[in-house]
């Protein structure tokens, strides 16, 4: 099967980086990063299949199909074994070490190694690409995704977290855990797990990244014959299905008590914007509003100082924003000995800035600070590999964000502040020490 | 290290090493001060970094502080206490773009350094004490970050699972030490103390990154040149061998939905000993990787748990099993640790996981290279276990030890402590 050869080179100048970009027949990306002078090397192979994807429309007949929540993520356990056992082991016989993740958005298996990285690419690709579930691998699962949801039951951190999206959505997907409940897992199949598998798990669907001291035109090579020889027909649409999802929030507020030692506060401020966006312009609302973020909270500025200095917070209290094509949230909080008086304090700072504006020379700080950061987490192969797939899913590019950043102006940002640190969209999320 | 490095003490006798590296982006930088662990003086010393961040003479205050990080295109600073066997230091790193990749070459050392030696050597100081508003706050933050260790309950458990186990012994003293002292500790006490650590106590910085070495000991002399007095005596070594009667258990509860399980034990091996190479091997068969006994059998086959693993406390020759699990299948999976170990003890190995896990091990040691903090842990650890392995004698150790070592450093091992932190009504004290 003849491969279209669509390769491109994108330069990262600054930081002297080069990327290369190929797309194996029928529909994959494949990026490779080389990495000269490092020993380890690493690859991720992921699936756009997160657990958001819980509903969709089979091609051809159209049929609509609604899965139990914790799907994606349970698809992700079980392509680990198959009927010579568990992959860990052959990862492990060259050294490398493996494993795999699943967020909302996407499935991602990924190994790295200093040694034999032809075998542990040929074997990425042969797992992935080869699902066996039957009966009795799929109860033994239940058993310890069982034993990864109670775990999350007892973190705080992501207690808050998802107690805080239920509040933000009324609908969407994304308030439910990734690893869905013991009770919809256990309604998981291996027919279920197939359907899935067949649905997404095409290469028009994934995408390959590999980063290290490596020739990109032999990783090439090696991705192509081994793609080629499995004869995929083009994947016709996917069609995902989000419910409509209302602009307000569910509700204002909620709280939960456990074993803590202190509050914990998350409040959260819904993007309606989001579900019009995609590409490069989700990447620049997603800068611009960070850098708004960055003038109000950041540890150079006055509030976080206040805050600090009347020990409302903590040196881990942080302010974000995630942006996907179908949802978008400010996350502001961390821990804090008075989560109304906190919460009172944030809205008062939020209601002067709006008032009073943001400097030139704040703008210009923070920018520099965002573009500082970002080009030394290229250090890290994990880090660039992880965040490309994340934004090529959603349809950008990371390496434009230097230019993006370079674009964003002081108004945009300040109309940013306008349009989302609104009153009426937010929800708040606490977590109290239980009572004994 | 496979990767030459320099060394040189500067005038004021802190040692420096320079680690050149081009292919990182960035410059990282940190300076350790090593005190002994004890519960004394453990509090004193996790109180320290804390205050010393809020501000030098040069940057009274953090506003001006994060600022001037800013500037450095968002430099990363970040200040700890570690406990390393029986060994408590100070850290305060950077990390930041180097300046060949924003139009600033040769410009970006110096201003790092200077920022990261005048916090620690040259502290905002009033009155004869550090000022008082930030001592107050931070120890206010510091009680939190006690009290906090709760929220994490992993971690809580594996914490108190080594406060049983080593009562009697430094090792046993927490990190953080102890809401109870803080109440004694002034602004004056506490600088008081410091200026004699600073002083006295061994002192390291390193360095890494594309630089060249005379600009590198040039910039460090002048950066970091606050006054030392003469040396202490050195610090006391960590107690290592302990041969437990019988194993304790200890069982705690909190209204949780997963029991935590931390199964503690001496393995009588320190860092400069022989056999400390074959107890890496050991531990990697049993526990550390997804292909070791433990992940195998108390996950793939019996289904038992999410994560289990072992690690190494590598310079007190403590080896901790941990694993998160449905409280009333205790008894079994105590049972399948158990066997593990057992095996491990009668040279059960087969030639496979004795290969991977050399391999695995080999791979960590190499991708280790690729990290700036991985490259300055491992000469710390150096430093305090008192052995310098490079990579490549490690890589070579690692690749000749055989069964017959494991089983001489399995025999060795010894369970000491069994913590269980069961579901239920709350009986853990408060101010835990």
């Amino acid at each position: 099967m003849a491969t279209k050869n669509c390769h491109s080179v994108r330069e990262f100048s600054e930081l002297q980086e080069s990327l290369f970009c190929y797309e194996i027949y029928p529909g994959m990306p494949l990026y490779v990063l080389p990495k000269p002078g490092y020993q380890k090397k690493y690859a991720i192979f992921a699936a756009h299949f997160g657990s958001i994807d819980n509903r969709f429309r089979v091609d051809g007949t159209g049929e609509e199909v609604a899965v139990p929540e914790g799907v994606a993520h349970f698809l992700e356990h079980k392509l680990f074994e198959d009927e010579r056992g568990n992959v860990f082991d052959r990862f492990a016989a060259h050294g490398a070490s493996s494993n795999a993740f699943t967020s909302f958005t996407y499935t991602g298996y990924l190994f790295s190694t200093t040694d034999h990285f032809p075998e542990c690419l040929e074997l990425l690709l042969d797992f992935v690409q080869e699902p066996y579930f039957t009966e009795e691998t799929v109860r033994k699962e239940q058993g310890i995704i069982g034993q990864e949801i109670r775990m999350y039951e007892d973190n705080p951190e992501w207690r808050v977290f998802f107690d805080l999206l239920q509040s933000l959505y009324h609908r969407h997907p994304v308030r439910e855990d990734i690893a869905g409940t013991v009770e919809s897992i256990a309604r998981i199949t291996p027919e279920l797990l197939y359907q899935c598998y067949r649905r997404f798990y095409h290469p028009g669907n994934m995408a390959l990244f590999v980063a290290g001291d490596l020739d990109p035109e032999q990783v090439r090579r090696q991705v192509d014959e081994n793609i080629a020889r499995r004869n995929y027909r083009e994947l016709g649409e996917i069609i995902r299905l989000y419910p409509d999802e209302p602009e307000t929030v569910a509700r204002q507020r909620i709280s939960r008590e456990m074993v803590v030692s202190e509050p914990l506060f998350n409040l959260g401020f819904k993007d309606p914007a989001l579900t019009r966006l995609e590409g490069d312009a989700l990447l620049r609302r997603e800068s611009a509003m960070e850098i708004m973020l960055d003038i109000i909270f950041a540890p150079s500025e006055p509030l976080f100082n206040e805050l600090y200095e009347d020990t409302l917070i903590d040196d881990r209290f942080t302010a974000g924003y995630t942006a996907e094509p179908s949802y978008g949230f400010v996350l502001i909080g961390g821990e804090t000995r008075d989560p109304g008086t906190l919460y009172e304090r944030i809205m008062e700072a939020i209601a002067r800035a709006r008032r009073e504006g943001f400097s030139a020379e704040q703008f210009e700080r923070h920018r520099r600070n965002r573009l500082g950061s970002f080009m030394r987490r290229f250090n890290s192969l994990e880090f660039v590999a992880n965040n490309y797939l994340a934004y090529r899913f959603r349809g950008s590019d990371l390496f434009n964000y230097p230019a993006i950043l370079h674009q964003i102006t002081l108004e945009e940002v300040q109309s940013l502040l306008e349009e989302v640190l609104v009153p009426e969209r937010h929800a708040v999320s606490v977590i109290l020490p239980q009572k004994s | 290290m496979t990767a030459d490095s320099y060394n040189t003490v500067l005038p004021n006798g802190i040692r420096l090493t320079f680690i050149p590296a081009a292919k990182f982006k960035t410059i990282s930088m940190a300076l350790f001060i090593h005190q002994e662990l004890s519960a004394e003086k453990a509090t004193l010393t996790a109180l320290l970094p804390s205050v010393l961040e809020r501000g030098s003479r040069l940057y009274p205050d953090n506003l001006a502080l994060r600022r001037a990080l800013e500037e450095l295109y968002g430099a990363e600073l970040s200040t700890d206490v570690h406990k390393k066997g029986e060994r408590h230091l100070i850290s305060c790193s950077l990390e930041m773009i180097h300046g060949k990749h924003v139009g600033e070459n040769g410009q970006m050392l110096r201003r790092g350094l200077s920022i990261l030696g005048g916090l620690m050597g040259d502290p905002l100081v009033v009155d004869g004490g550090f000022k008082d508003s930030y001592v107050a706050q931070e120890k206010e933050q510091l009680a939190n970050l006690i009290r906090g260790l709760i929220n994490d309950k992993a971690l809580y458990a594996v914490e108190r699972c080594l406060q049983n186990m080593c009562a009697r012994e430094r090792y046993g003293v927490f990190k953080y030490g102890q809401i109870a002292d803080l109440e004694k500790i002034s602004p004056v006490s506490l600088w008081r103390y410091y200026r004699e650590i600073l002083s006295a106590n061994p002192a390291e910085l390193y360095i890494v990154g594309d630089l060249d070495a005379s600009r590198v000991e040039e910039a460090a002399r002048e950066t970091v040149h606050f006054h030392r007095g003469p040396q202490g005596d050195g610090l006391p070594e960590t107690e290592v061998y302990f041969e437990p009667s019988e194993a304790r258990f200890v069982e705690e509860r909190l209204p949780v939905e997963q029991a935590k399980l931390v199964m503690g034990y001496r393995t009588n091996i320190a860092y400069r000993d022989p056999l400390y190479i074959a107890l890496l091997v050991y531990n990697g068969i049993l526990g550390s990787f997804p292909h070791s006994k433990l992940f195998l059998n108390v996950r793939e086959k019996a289904g038992l748990a999410y994560y289990v693993y072992s690690r190494l406390e590598r310079h007190k020759g403590i080896l901790l099993i941990s694993a998160g699990i449905d409280g009333s299948k205790y008894e079994k999976v105590r049972q399948i640790i158990e066997q593990q170990v057992e095996a491990m003890a009668r040279g059960q190995i087969s030639d496979v996981e004795l290969e991977n896990t050399r391999r695995g091990l080999i791979n960590q040691l190499r991708a280790g290279e690729d990290n700036p903090y991985q490259f300055i842990n491992r000469q710390l650890d150096s430093e305090i276990g008192g052995k310098l392995y490079t990579t490549d004698e490690m890589i070579r150790g690692i690749e000749e030890i055989g069964p017959g070592e494991i089983k001489a450093a399995a025999e060795k091992v010894r369970l000491d402590t069994v913590y269980l932190l069961q579901g239920g009504e709350r009986t853990v004290p408060h101010g835990h």
